[in-house]
């Protein structure tokens, strides 16, 4: 592909200052996103997909800060930007859903007074009657009726709340939304119907994804890449078509295969991953996973593996030695 | 495996009161369900929120009081009991809740946590106190003992936290556990243990479950049988594999278009997301209002939970 990414992470470390001195959420990252691609991120609580997310909004709070690399979203650097251009760069060209709609949404505004305040901070001259008109559009993008814009979040059931948050997030026709676990606090039906309606707007408006969840499952089938994510690290990124076939991919990503019971296998066993995920502050040496790892090797405990380019996907893996290597962190 | 029913619900009601506008009236989010659950047998209960799952399993602990019907455990009608005999009653029924991080208290110790069900219920001392409260850690394979024993649960991951619920839960050697979403909150490298560990317990110890999910995939690999539920009623119940293989009822068919992993990719059919009329009096099926064969006959008359062929029961007019 020859296109502009819309995202493009370079060498991405993102800390949290502690008294330990920093500590890394997210650990040398690399990634393209292109126009028009979903792209799936999986890891465990803790991994730093979150802090991912936030670190490409330049919504860092508190002790974190980018230690190292560039985030560029459509060719420009989110961190070279002056306040008032970041102010109109956001959600016109970056926008984010949040994990949970409750808090997301402002509890004493209506639903047509957060779109429309939305509209008149970002995008200038927009006048009322416009503003007005274009949140009456976007619930029907989302298919709400239109009944509900003068209603209050409380008064919506989890799942429309949702579509209003995403209703907000696309509102200026932003070129890259990320969304960060929408749907993890519904329930499947809910889950399901607000995924189809993601991809049905993604078709009718081109915008790229990066899809946040700890489903594996689901994001395999929304996503055409998926990113896994472990101790901050991409440990593997591959296209998701593969995630079905088992060997040939990072141990991790194998661990969590075999840990989900599948709906229609035909015999139905399970193994989960045995250990903990690490804690950040005192990672383990060399490969993360190793004290975790089935086929971890004396390397694993002293080397950090390079990333190697393999038939399915870029995977920092000892296994894989021979492939070519990508780059060396 | 003994086949003696060992949990017999007959046509449990749970009503809470609601303070409407014009007065008081009533909800009934567990409306005449009738279940049984033989000893070593796991019964998968699985729905959306707002269906009655937690409040059947809540009510079996008789944590709250069903309004009618009965419940038998053992031969023994449990539906009113109180005081002592309640007391007594849990020595056979325990619960794992959904939290473990809410479950468990922050400044206790791991081995306090089991000490006070074995003083309460089994009334050990000493020496048998220490080493029953080891035995179970490493029967939940919270290893090595002596470390664990002395550890706040802020030491611990989510899963050891929920193994640590577990072995609470066995100290007082029940016949019979209520799972109320035991692994939703955990991550997913941890949940194949948790799961795992419960499954041997069923086999070692001969235990029954009623494993609370809105996960149709763990439900079919932990549950022997699942339950449906929709909106306080149960829409339908069969083997595991069989409900699966060949769902019935519209909602069941819905759940299972939906859940991720389904190889079967169909966009859903439109309906409207509203939440089930749990008022109490309502007229016809709960799930008319979101489902693609509605019909008049739906509407108006409430079908009755009919068995089709062996162990298979689905509630609508129009199964097939």
């Amino acid at each position: 592909m020859s296109q502009t990414p819309v995202l493009e992470l370079e060498n991405l470390s993102v800390a949290y200052d502690t008294p330990k001195g920093p500590v890394r959420a997210v650990n040398h990252v690399n990634m393209k996103i292109y126009p028009e691609e979903i792209v799936g991120l999986v890891g465990e609580s803790g991994s730093g997909k979150s802090t991912l997310a936030y670190a490409i909004m330049r919504l860092l709070k508190g002790s974190a800060f980018v230690q190292e690399g560039t985030i560029k979203v459509l060719g420009q650097d989110m961190y070279k930007m002056s306040p008032t251009e970041l102010r109109a760069f956001r959600w016109a060209k970056i926008s984010m859903v949040f994990q949970s709609a409750m808090s997301a949404l402002n509890p004493v505004m209506t639903v047509e007074q957060q779109i429309i305040d939305t509209l008149t901070s970002h995008r200038k001259g927009i006048t009322p009657p416009q503003a007005r008109a274009r949140a009456e559009e976007l619930l029907d993008l989302v298919r709400i009726d239109r009944k509900y814009l003068k209603n209050y979040p409380h008064q919506l059931s989890g799942g429309m709340r949702q579509r209003v948050v995403i209703a907000i997030a696309i509102a200026l026709e932003p070129a890259f939304v990320i969304m960060d676990e929408p749907t993890t606090a519904l329930d499947v039906v809910v889950q399901r119907s607000i995924l189809d309606q993601i991809q049905e707007i993604q078709r009718h408006i081109k915008f790229s994804v990066l899809f946040i969840s700890h489903d594996f499952s689901l994001v395999a089938e929304l996503a055409q890449r998926v990113a896994i994510m472990y101790a901050g690290r991409f440990v593997e990124v591959t296209p998701s078509q593969r995630l079905q076939e088992a060997g040939h991919h990072h141990p991790y990503t194998e661990g969590l295969l075999r840990a989900i019971p599948r709906l229609t296998a035909d015999e139905v066993t399970i193994e989960g991953i045995p250990g903990n995920p690490p804690d950040l502050v005192t990672l383990p040496s060399g490969c993360a996973f190793h004290p975790r790892c089935p086929v971890a090797t004396e390397e694993c405990k002293i080397a950090l593996p390079p990333i190697y380019d393999t038939p399915n996907g870029l995977i920092e893996c000892h296994r894989f030695a021979g492939e070519k290597v990508v780059q060396h962190v | 495996m003994s086949n003696a029913t060992l949990v017999d619900v007959k046509d449990m009601v749970v009503r809470f009161p609601i303070r409407t506008g014009r007065g008081r009236s009533f909800i009934t989010p567990v409306d005449r369900v009738s279940f049984t659950i033989d000893s070593g047998e796991v019964l998968a209960l699985v729905g959306e929120s707002g269906s009655g799952k937690t409040t059947i399993g809540k009510a079996l602990l008789r944590i709250e009081e069903p309004s009618a019907g009965t419940i038998q455990v053992g031969n023994r009608d449990v539906t009113h009991i109180k005081g002592q005999a309640l007391v007594r009653y849990r020595n056979d029924v325990q619960m794992i809740f959904q939290d473990p991080f809410g479950s468990l208290n922050p400044v206790k110790t791991i081995e306090q946590h089991l000490f006070f069900p074995l003083k309460k219920h089994q009334g050990l001392r000493g020496t048998e106190l220490y080493d029953r409260t080891g035995e179970l850690l490493e029967r939940v394979g919270l290893t090595p003992v002596p470390e664990t024993r002395i550890k706040y649960p802020h030491e611990l991951s989510g899963g050891q936290r929920q193994r640590v619920a577990i072995a609470r839960a066995l100290a007082v050697n029940p016949k019979f556990l209520v799972a109320d979403e035991p692994i939703s909150m955990l991550d997913v490298s941890i949940r194949a243990g948790v799961l795992k560990l419960m499954n041997e317990l069923k086999r070692d110890m001969n235990l029954s479950f009623l494993y609370i999910t809105h996960d149709l995939a763990s439900a079919r690999y932990f549950g022997d049988r699942i339950m449906v539920l929709y909106g306080g009623h149960v829409m339908e119940t069969a083997e595991s594999s069989d409900l699966l293989r060949r769902p019935m009822h519209p909602y069941t068919k819905l759940l299972l278009a939906a859940t991720p992993g389904n190889p079967v990719r169909q966009p859903l059919p439109e309906t409207s997301n509203q939440a089930p009329d749990l008022l109490e009096g309502r007229k016809g099926c709960v799930f008319a209002t979101r489902c693609p064969l509605v019909t008049d006959l739906c509407r108006n008359e409430k079908p009755p939970l009919q068995s089709l062929d062996a162990g298979h029961a689905v509630a609508c007019h129009y199964a097939v």
